[in-house]
């Protein structure tokens, strides 16, 4: 048996890479999708902020001097404006974030209870982290002096005045940010799994073209079981699915130098995991289609949504939670998850319950897969 | 000894009975004959000997060994032409035979003899290294055979191998199907061409609605219609033939015109001596008669009498 599984193997991984489009399709699009990611999610660590800030406290000297504090901020454009403005400027994504100094401000530092300050923006914690970091630095440092200065106003402008003229010094130093790599390259598995989900899928079709015409009928009538033609189908699947992966992940760490957050052999069996779920689901697209059109078109049914759904092109975080709820019931924001997890520092172990299902997945489609396939009793079918 | 024993066989599609508990046998070196119209049950009976289908019930021997318990040594030993070309287009005419034998178990200096004599017999070793799609009609339907031959099967399955090709190909593959059966094979062959039939069968069978109607030689066959006639009329065009009012004259039972020659083909009655009428009708409608023979019943006239169709319906 596993001599004619090799020989069907050989034969079909031979035809199928004799066309130059097949190394475009099954390496080619995963490399691209990496390619991709880079520049969807790149360079968002580097970039400066663009930060809007509003004085509704104006004459008073603490808030005048956050204006100052925040100018004087590395990778910081800082532009003064209305609220209605800020506004404006934050939705039509001109601005980064926005800083709304409000009446009573500096009074509430000097009374040593800050308050009247709001941080504003539609990008969420990657990018006002350093801002909020930097001012609440700034606004303790100034609510500690009010606090030891009391009522008295004299000590408080001497110790200001010393505090401003840098006799307390704030150093900021810049250590390696890979938060920006690590989405990139998780992005990047993201764009891996729909294009493994579609490699299977071609070739399982093969299955569908080989009924088209007739050799499949040919196949069977030599000593070569409908069970040894479709297992070598599995097996080309698989062997293909390994080697994109291992080949996206090598340019992924050597050829775009992304920091992954976890080492390789995770990573492999994560992924060498969900091939298998992949297949399953090519199988039944496969054994619910009646040629290779309706193939093609249930695979557009499926795949692009599917991954869509689960956190594959745009992280899940931005989505609704209702679709997020849809995503636990599909097998690629396991496979995400399980990144995620092992991005933080997690062992393959903490992700057991995610194998787990990555492995039930497989088993559910490919019982669903068999089911179809051994109800059919037609010739121009299956046997 | 018997190459194939077929006993009860029958096959169920939900309540459709496609074959009807067919028994038959077929020996070493025959030729066999396999007719019906479409829809007859012959192909479903064919894809159940090739293991493409399971029966309902009954049994398939090849070469005394059941199919169903022993399916790789009666599949070693078979050979399927299929009716539609079951081809790789992008696979050159060797790689094409090569793997197919290859599915037989054969490898190394054996596949490569065995590839190279198959597209000799077939006429196509200098087309070696082409591609299917280059290929005419004929020369695909000679790979096809080419690709049942290389493993060297004992009983080959021919269904409908000539269908839509040249006459000069099609006399090809008939004298490759008489040189597979003196090197001792014994073949199965289905055909819509009675004449091919009759030419290279030495039994044959009649299928309809599932069952096996007769079956014998071309001569035991036509032996058992005593009371059928051929005429042939020639004409100079077939543009007058009264063809609907010659349908009408008592005994008449089908009236084929055949615009390659140009003749009129009548099935009549033997008992109804209606000559005189039918030519009558054709003078009246202007046709201009140039030779009249009245012929032997043959395995058309056979075949029509016993399922009232044309083999072609």
């Amino acid at each position: 048996m596993w001599r004619d599984i090799v020989w069907l193997m050989l034969s079909t991984l031979k035809r199928t890479f004799r066309k130059r489009s097949s190394w475009l399709l099954f390496f080619g699009l995963p490399i691209a999708g990496i390619l991709v990611s880079t520049v969807l999610y790149g360079g968002s660590g580097q970039s400066v902020l663009r930060v809007g800030i509003v004085n509704q406290d104006s004459g008073q000297r603490i808030a005048a001097d956050t204006v100052q504090m925040v100018q004087g901020l590395k990778n910081i454009k800082l532009v003064q404006m209305s609220e209605n403005e800020l506004r404006s400027e934050l939705a039509a994504s001109n601005l980064d974030t926005g800083i709304i100094l409000g009446s009573g401000y500096s009074q509430s530092i000097r009374g040593g209870n800050p308050d009247h300050i709001t941080i504003q923006s539609v990008k969420g914690a990657t990018v006002t982290a350093y801002i909020k970091a930097m001012l609440n630095q700034y606004i303790d440092n100034i609510s500690s002096i009010s606090r030891i200065a009391g009522t008295d106003s004299g000590k408080f402008d001497q110790l200001y005045g010393a505090f401003q003229s840098k006799e307390f010094k704030l150093t900021v130093s810049t250590v390696q940010d890979t938060s920006s790599t690590k989405r990139m390259s998780y992005q990047s598995i993201g764009f891996l799994i729909m294009f493994m989900m579609t490699s299977a899928v071609n070739l399982s079709e093969l299955i569908l073209i080989n009924r088209e015409n007739r050799t499949y009928f040919r196949i069977l009538s030599s000593p070569i079981s409908s069970k040894t033609y479709v297992l070598s189908n599995i097996l080309v699947n698989l062997c293909v699915m390994l080697s994109q992966i291992v080949i996206a992940l090598f340019f992924l760490k050597y050829v775009f130098k992304l920091s992954t957050g976890m080492s390789m052999g995770p990573m492999l069996f994560v992924l060498g995991l969900f091939s298998l779920t992949s297949v399953g689901i090519s199988l039944v697209v496969v054994a619910f289609s009646k040629n290779s059109a309706s193939a093609g078109a249930l695979q557009n049914f499926i795949v692009t949504p599917s991954c869509l759904l689960s956190g594959c092109f745009i992280p899940l975080e931005i989505m609704p939670s209702a679709v997020r709820r849809i995503a636990d019931f599909l097998p690629q924001n396991w496979v995400l998850e399980s990144f995620e997890k092992l991005q933080t520092g997690g062992a393959l172990s903490s992700i057991w319950f995610n194998l787990l299902l990555l492995v039930a997945f497989a088993a559910l489609f490919f019982l669903i897969a068999s089911y179809k396939f051994g109800r059919n009793n037609d010739t121009r079918n299956f046997v | 000894m018997n190459v194939l024993d077929i006993r009860g066989l029958t096959k169920k599609f939900g309540n459709f009975i496609a074959v009807d508990n067919i028994s038959l046998s077929i020996r070493e070196g025959e030729i066999f004959g396999f007719l019906g119209a479409n829809g007859a049950g012959k192909s479903t009976t064919i894809n159940m000997i090739a293991s493409l289908l399971r029966p309902s019930s009954g049994e398939i021997l090849i070469l005394d060994r059941d199919i169903a318990k022993q399916s790789r040594f009666a599949k070693m030993n078979l050979g399927m032409v299929p009716q539609d070309l079951a081809i790789y287009e992008d696979m050159t005419s060797y790689e094409n035979v090569s793997f197919f034998a290859g599915l037989y178990g054969l490898r190394g200096t054996e596949l490569k003899d065995r590839t190279e004599e198959a597209l000799q017999f077939v006429g196509l070793a200098d087309k070696a290294k082409s591609y299917p799609r280059d290929f005419s009609g004929g020369m695909k339907r000679r790979l096809n055979i080419a690709c049942a031959l290389a493993h060297k099967p004992k009983l080959i399955i021919m269904d409908e191998p000539t269908v839509g090709i040249d006459p000069q190909s099609r006399n090809y593959i008939l004298n490759s199907v008489r040189k597979l059966n003196e090197d001792g094979c014994t073949i199965i062959y289905t055909s819509h061409y009675m004449e091919e039939v009759e030419e290279i069968c030495s039994r044959i069978a009649i299928v309809d609605h599932g069952k096996i109607i007769a079956e014998g030689t071309k001569e035991q066959l036509t032996a058992t219609i005593t009371d059928m006639k051929d005429i042939r009329i020639e004409v100079k065009s077939l543009t007058d033939v009264p063809a609907d009012q010659l349908r009408l004259i008592p005994g008449v039972r089908t009236v084929r015109l055949d615009e390659m020659e140009p003749v009129i083909r009548i099935h009549s009655d033997a008992a109804v001596d209606n000559l005189n009428r039918i030519l009558k009708e054709l003078i009246a409608s202007g046709a201009e008669i140039r030779s009249v023979e009245e012929q032997e019943p043959n395995l058309e006239t056979v075949f029509l009498t016993l399922t009232g169709r044309n083999l072609r319906d």
